[in-house]
Formats: C-alpha cells, structure tokens, sequence
C-alpha cells in the first residue's frame, strides 16, 4: 500500500512518553503525580491492563487510576487478569473505564455480579488466565500496562521478587507492540537482585515507597482441617494416586487438598507411595506441602506465583524450587499454566456444585468469582502428544476399542469434596446455579469451572467415581448420584445398578479400598496447626499474623 | 521424616482433644465415675426451639475421679458443641459439682473450654454463671482448690473468663486464651482500629497463653500436651492457699498497680517490654522451655488470689 504510514503505534508511544516524561525526573515519576502524569499518558477508551491476579496487586497504580476526573480519560477498556481490589471496580462505577475483559474477581464476586447487571461495566468475556494472556498476543494486547515490581534501578531495569507472576507476560504483550509500561516498584535501588524484567522495555517507574499488596491466598491452617476432608484425602491416595502412579500434578487450594498434602508423609509413607506419586508439581509453594517436602517426596515444584511467609524457606530449598542468582523464588503464571495443561497427568481440586452430568461451578446466583486457574489445569489438553503412565492408562480405561497405538490418552480431572459442603450446602444438584446466573446477566454461556466431558473422577467420603469407565450417559449419572451422599441426588439413586457398577470398580467405596473410615483421624495429618508447619520448616517458613495464634 | 513432624506425633495435643480425652489423660487411668452422663439424657431444654441439635451431655462432663492417688470432682466442658457455651443444663451441671466437692471435702479441676453464655438460653446460662462462681468462692474459702485448665480451641471468654478469673491456679498453654470480651466482640463495639480481629497474632498477644502468664493472669505455663497439663494439675493442688479478705487486698493492690504500669500499653508486646523481657518481639515465636526461661524472672504473679 504505498503512502501507508506503517509506523503509527511506534510515533503514538513517542508521544505518550514524550508527555509523560514532563512528569518525570529520567524515568521516575512521583506518587503524587500521577494524576497528572496519567491524564497525560493515557488516552480514552484505551485498553489498558492494570497488573493483579489471585495474589500480587499494582495497589498504588489502582488507587491513582480510580481517583482520575472521568471528565478528562474515561471509557477504558480494562483487560487485567484480576478484579480484586475495591478500586478496580470504583473506575467502573465513575466511567472511567467502561469495558472489561478479564479472569478473576473472587473478593469482589458480589459487587460486580451487581454491577454487570446494572450494566455499569461492559463484559467481554471471563477467561482463565491463559487464555487472557493468549489473547494480549492475538486481539486484547494493551496499548498501556502498569504493573508492580520490587525494585527498580534508575533505567528502569527492574526485580519482581519471588512474586513474579504475571508481569513478564504483560510487559511483552505491551512493550514490543508499542504499548507503554509502568511500573510501580516498592524502591528505587543502585542495583537489582536480578533483571527480571529489561529496563528498556519499561517506561516510567514509580517509586511508591512500600511493596505491593499480596494476597496469602494458599495458606491452609491445618487446624481447620475436618476428619471427613481427611477421609476424603485418603481415598484420592489410595484409590487414584496410587494405581495410576500420579506422579506429576496441580492441587487445587481448598482443604481437601491441603489434608491429602499432609497426609502424604503419614498415609502416604504407609502405603509406600513415597518417589512413586506427587514428585513434580505446577503449584503455589504451598505451606501444608512443607511436611513432605522435608520428608524428601517433591523432587521438583514450579510455581504461578509465590506465598506470603515462604520467603526464606523457598530460598533454602532451591532444589525443589525454580530461583534466580539472587536466591529468590522465580514465579511465572503464564509458564506455570502451560505446564499445568501439557506437563501434569492430574488436576484435583475441591468445587461448590456439581450437576448429574458431572459439570462443575463455583458460581452462585449472586456472585461472579471468574476463574482464575482451575478450567485451564482442570481440562483435557488436545495438543498433547507426548504419553506417561497415568495418561496412557486413563486413556484405556476411557475407550477400550481404539487400537492403542491411535488412542489419545486421558488426563486425570479429579473433582474431591463433601456431599455437604460449607454451611450445609449439597455438592451435587440438578441444576448449577451458573446457569441461572448466566440467565440473569444474559451471557452467552455459562461460567463452568470444569466441563462434565473433562471429569474423570469425583471423590465424596462416600466413595470414589470412576467416570471413565461408564459407558453410557445413564452409567455415567448413576455413578455420580452413587457417590452423593444423603443428598437430594444422591437418595434418588438406582440402587440396583449402583451396585452393579459397584461390582465393576466404577465406584469404589471405603471398604472396597481396604480404608476404615474410623481410620481418618486429624492424627494422621503431619501438621495439625500453623505452628506445626512453621515448626516442620525448621523456623524458615513465618506465616502472616492472621494465621498465628501464638 | 523431620524430627518435628515425628515429635507432633507422638504428643498428645490438649487442644485437638475432646474433653473426654482430656479428662482420660489428666486423670488416673479408669479412676473417673461420671454423674449424670449421656445415659441420662440430661439435655437443653431450649435449643429445640431453634432447631439447633442437641447433646446428651449438653456439652460438659463432670464427676469424681482421683489424680495421683487423691479424689477430686472435675469438669470438662467440650468446645466442639456450641462452643463450650454455658446453657441452662451446662451450667447446672457444673454448679452441682462444685457444691458436691464442697460436701466431699475435696478440691475440684475445670476444663475451661469455652465462648461464654448461650445466646439462645443467656437468662439460664448468665444466672449459672453466679451460681458457678458463689460455688467457687464457697469451695475456695473453705480451704480447697479450683484448678482452671485452659488450652481449647474455643478459649475461656465471656463468663468462663470471669470463672476463670475466680479459680485458686490456672494452667495455660499457648493456644489458650483468656478474656471476659473476645476479639470479634471488641471489634464490633469499638470498631476494627481499636482491634483488629482477624490478626490473630494480635489476639494471641493480647489474651493468649503467653501473655496471660507474663501477667500474672495465668499461673503455670505449660505445652501443649496432654501429660505436661496432668503434671501441671498435680503440681497445683499440692499447696492451698484459702481464700481471705488479705488475699483479695493484696490482689486488688496488684491489678490497680499493673493498671499504672501498663495502662497506656497499645500492643501485648509493649507489656512484656515493660515488664523487662528482653528482646520481647521473639517471646512469640519460643518454644516453651525457651519462654520459660526468657520470662520467668520478670512476669508478674498473681499472689494466690486472681
């Protein structure tokens, strides 16, 4: 096309840094300028990705964002991994951003279930956080990205810590399509532990003068844990780990989870799964896993993101974690979730409903929570080629007529819970409460954790489903009305055929594993209490004040 | 395995007990004879009326029984049911018993494990909770012992703290805690910056174990562990101090000198600064031989008389 002005996003960035930059002193802009400093960068309707997940936050960069005269940059087309801090919803509520498209909202479920309704923000979609990242590379990429680090050097160059997370996905995204980037950074040093992130791909830095806000999302206090989650713990051991030799996989971050953790160097050492199963992770460095770490079980953990409190002890196990030079933990949630889908043979994790198809929610009427991770490690990746005990195995299981040498295999997507959850509520229904939700807000599908097509197995203290092996749609429902307990849906069961899938390990019940119930005592968890972890890690792990009672 | 891991095991922890696990291992094998036990079916008369579940025992176990050879009546209340809360049934049960071991002649222990009154029978469980401390202060001036044992997982607040405050001795380990008003109470009546709740260091600070004992609000500081409370109990009962008129001066005259001492204190830490602890941001972080040690010199004691 001659006469085409090939260079547009590159002269736009120009300008933008070219009036940031009367802001700023070099690179460094102060807090309290950011007002200005922003309406000067930014431009309305841009798409602008405001770094937050699960657990790190760019808080000061949010606060300074939601306090602009909408008079001056509004109508932004937000497209951020998380809706967590109230400011990310205040931008919304004054119009200065208008669209949204994003992963995760657990703290603010309610407030933007309301404000979707009342059509304050205009969705695009909710994605898990791969997808989001995909598609900053494909048609969401941000002409702006403010994201928080650290420390930073005076060229910019800066050191995301053992929180690393998403920042190196948003800074390529942003700064190689001539996006503009800044940072918010706990201090401005001499010279950074390490570059995590080049300084010549940052634009402006932003000393805030204290670190960012982290989220201790994965701490589990053990003294929470129930007998029934430890029931439940050792079913998934003894009935899934065991005979399929799970030894790479992701857990999920509820309690049944965190007893299974804790009962690897009891139970597990029992049974003698010790180097069979649970020695490569994609994990959060999770504080009920220092038990068997210590006990020599995990060979090797690569991490989303870090953990508030697991500082020095990750920094002391560097064989077992991924760290840089400078001793740190290295996280990466865009590397982590691919890992989690091509590299691991089982997802298992706990989840709030579940229909007689096996579709899985943590969606309530009145709540939005995203997704976060979960869909993403717990599905079924197609791309996958290259085989592994576990895969191969469920892969039979699930089709017996295949020649072998044609037959994809299967991941493990475990789905582990009580048929009474929190506050009495069943785990299983005829009908998720996603599906209202998605009625009311008129979203063209329905927010569904982990499709019914993906679940190979679900996991109550009354026994275990094996979803692979039922070979039709009536096989498949009886399965799961099989292991539902007292509920509604599990006392309408066909009893007759029930047993009969009983007699062909379809459900396995306590028994039919060799576990007595009256067995699942809080005794068998290697940890019984925060201090028991602290105590476990040799004084390396110190957990935030709120889990301590000492 | 890691040396702590193996060590958790073999400890029986006083606070993941139930209370009849606990009266089992404070107590001289097979020597407890329960009075009205869940055979009788002495349940509350009021929960029905909320739907809320029942227990035959109504959440206390007491009868006599004999540690180290010596009768003793006991109670133990169970936090697991409604938080060890003082009912109707719960309180009379405990009444009965104090009254029985001053008709015996004989010194009692109370399993302290508990959040207060019931709201759902609070006219009952208040007037019980008199009822409880005439009973103590009647025991106690005749000459015997109250031994409180405190270290559950729902604490000893409300009137239990009050009971607590009427015992001869307590016996604290670090996840017990002891206060009349708890952390959620103060935050609703004086809002999240007077106390913040959910920092459970905090609360630990402020009416935790540790700090109970640096205070003279506890008397004997042990593990948690089921075998460290029996050698506790038994130490304990050996010296009787009745209860005087002088006794009770002198422990007005401490508390109104710790309210001088301590009274602009903000943080739990700042007593133990005060009190001369050095280094005072590790005492939460010892272990208990490592606090015992660091504290014993400079806490304050409570002369006998709480």
């Amino acid at each position: 096309m001659p006469g085409k002005n090939w260079t547009t996003q590159k002269a736009a960035l120009a300008e933008r840094i070219e009036a940031g930059g009367r802001y700023a002193t070099g690179k460094l802009v102060q807090p309290g300028d950011l007002g200005e400093f922003f309406e000067a960068v930014l431009r309305a309707g841009d798409r602008v990705c405001l770094e937050g997940d699960n657990q790190k936050q760019a808080d000061l960069l949010a606060q300074a964002l939601a306090e602009l005269n909408p008079a001056r940059v509004h109508g932004l087309h937000m497209v951020q991994s998380g809706i967590v801090l109230p400011e990310h919803l205040d931008m919304f509520e004054k119009g200065i951003a208008k669209r949204l498209d994003y992963s995760y909202s657990g703290p603010q479920s309610a407030r933007i279930a309301r404000m979707l309704f009342s059509g304050k923000i205009e969705l695009g979609a909710v994605h898990t956080y791969l997808e989001l990242f995909a598609r900053y590379f494909i048609d969401l990429t941000p002409n702006v990205a403010l994201i928080a680090a650290v420390s930073a050097d005076r060229d910019g160059n800066l050191y995301t810590g053992p929180n690393t997370e998403d920042t190196p996905t948003v800074v390529e995204a942003t700064s190689y399509k001539s996006g503009l980037v800044v940072a918010q950074v706990g201090e401005i040093v001499e010279r950074v532990p390490r570059v995590d992130i080049p300084g010549d791909l940052v634009h402006f830095v932003v000393p805030a003068g204290k670190p960012f806000f982290v989220e201790p999302l994965f701490t589990r206090d053990p003294a929470a844990i129930t007998e029934t989650q430890i029931l439940t713990a050792m079913l998934a051991i003894k009935g899934i780990y065991a005979p399929y030799n799970v030894r790479r996989l992701n857990h999920g971050i509820g309690f049944n989870t965190a007893a299974i953790e804790l009962l690897l160097p009891t139970y597990g050492e029992q049974l003698g799964l010790r180097g069979q199963v649970c020695t490569h992770f994609a994990l959060n460095p999770h504080p009920s896993l220092i038990p068997a770490i210590e006990a020599g079980w995990v060979e090797q953990i690569h991490c989303f993101g870090s953990e508030v409190g697991m500082e020095d002890y990750i920094a002391a196990r560097p064989d077992v974690f991924f760290t840089g030079p400078d001793g740190s933990l290295r996280s990466n949630r865009a590397f982590c979730q691919t890992a989690g889908l091509y590299a691991c043979d089982m997802f298992i994790g706990s989840t709030l409903q579940i229909d007689l198809a096996g579709n899985s929610s943590t969606v309530t009427t009145n709540r939005v929570a995203g997704f976060g991770g979960a869909p993403n490690m717990g599905s079924d990746p197609h791309g996958r080629r290259h085989p592994s005990a576990p895969w191969l195995q469920a892969g039979k299981e699930a089709d017996d007529t295949t020649p072998p040498l044609l037959r994809r295999g299967r991941k493990l997507v475990v789905q582990i819970g009580e048929s009474f959850g929190a506050k009495n509520e069943p785990l299983f229904v005829e009908r998720l409460d996603a599906l209202s939700l998605a009625e009311k807000l008129n979203l063209e599908l329905a927010p569904v954790m982990v499709y019914a097509d993906d679940v190979t197995h679900i996991v109550t203290e009354e026994g275990i489903a094996n979803l692979l092996l039922c070979r039709d749609k009536d096989e498949h429902e009886q399965a799961i009305r099989g292991v539902a307990g007292y509920t509604e849906i599990g006392r309408q069961r066909d009893r007759k055929m029930v047993e009969r899938l009983r007699t062909r390990g379809v459900i396995q019940r306590p028994e039919d594993l060799g576990i007595d119930p009256l067995d699942a005592d809080r005794n068998m968890l290697a940890a019984r209490s925060m201090k028991d972890l602290m105590t476990a890690s040799g004084g390396l792990y110190q957990p935030p004040s709120r889990f301590r009672n000492w | 395995m890691s040396q702590a891991t193996t060590k958790t095991q073999r400890r029986v922890s006083w606070f993941e007990a139930t209370a009849r696990q606990r009266l089992a291992a404070l107590l001289d094998p097979g020597s407890f004879t329960e009075f009205l036990g869940p055979a009788a079916r002495e349940i509350s008369p009021h929960l029905a009326l909320f739907s809320l579940p029942a227990q035959f025992d109504d959440g206390i176990v007491i009868g006599k029984a004999k540690l180290r050879g010596h009768e003793v009546f006991a109670a133990a209340q169970e936090g697991r049911f409604m938080g060890g809360a003082f009912g109707e049934v719960h309180g009379a049960k405990l009444v009965g018993l104090l009254r029985a071991a001053k008709a015996a002649s004989r010194d009692a222990v109370l399993l302290l494990d508990t959040g207060g009154v019931r709201l759902q029978e609070a006219n009952a469980g208040e007037l019980a909770i008199s009822e409880i401390i005439r009973a103590i202060v009647d025991l106690r001036t005749g000459g015997h012992s109250v031994i409180g044992l405190i270290g559950g997982r729902a604490g000893c607040f409300g009137g239990g703290g009050i009971i607590a405050g009427c015992c001869t001795r307590l016996i604290v380990s670090e996840p017990g805690r002891i206060s009349v008003s708890g952390p959620e109470v103060i935050e609703t009546n004086r809002g999240v910056e007077e106390f913040d709740s959910q920092d459970r260091a905090l609360v630990w600070r402020t009416m935790g174990g540790k700090h109970r004992y640096l205070t003279g609000g506890a008397d004997c500081f042990v593990d948690d562990d089921t075998a460290a409370f029996r050698a506790a109990a038994i130490e304990n009962l050996a010296g009787r101090t009745p209860l005087t008129v002088s006794v009770l001066e002198a422990e007005q005259a401490r508390l109104k000198a710790r309210l001088r001492r301590f009274g602009t204190a903000k943080d739990g830490s700042e007593v133990w600064q005060a009190l001369g602890v050095t280094n005072p941001a590790s005492v939460p972080g010892m272990d208990t031989e490592e606090f015992l040690n660091a504290v014993r010199a400079v806490r304050e004691s409570a002369d006998d008389a709480r």
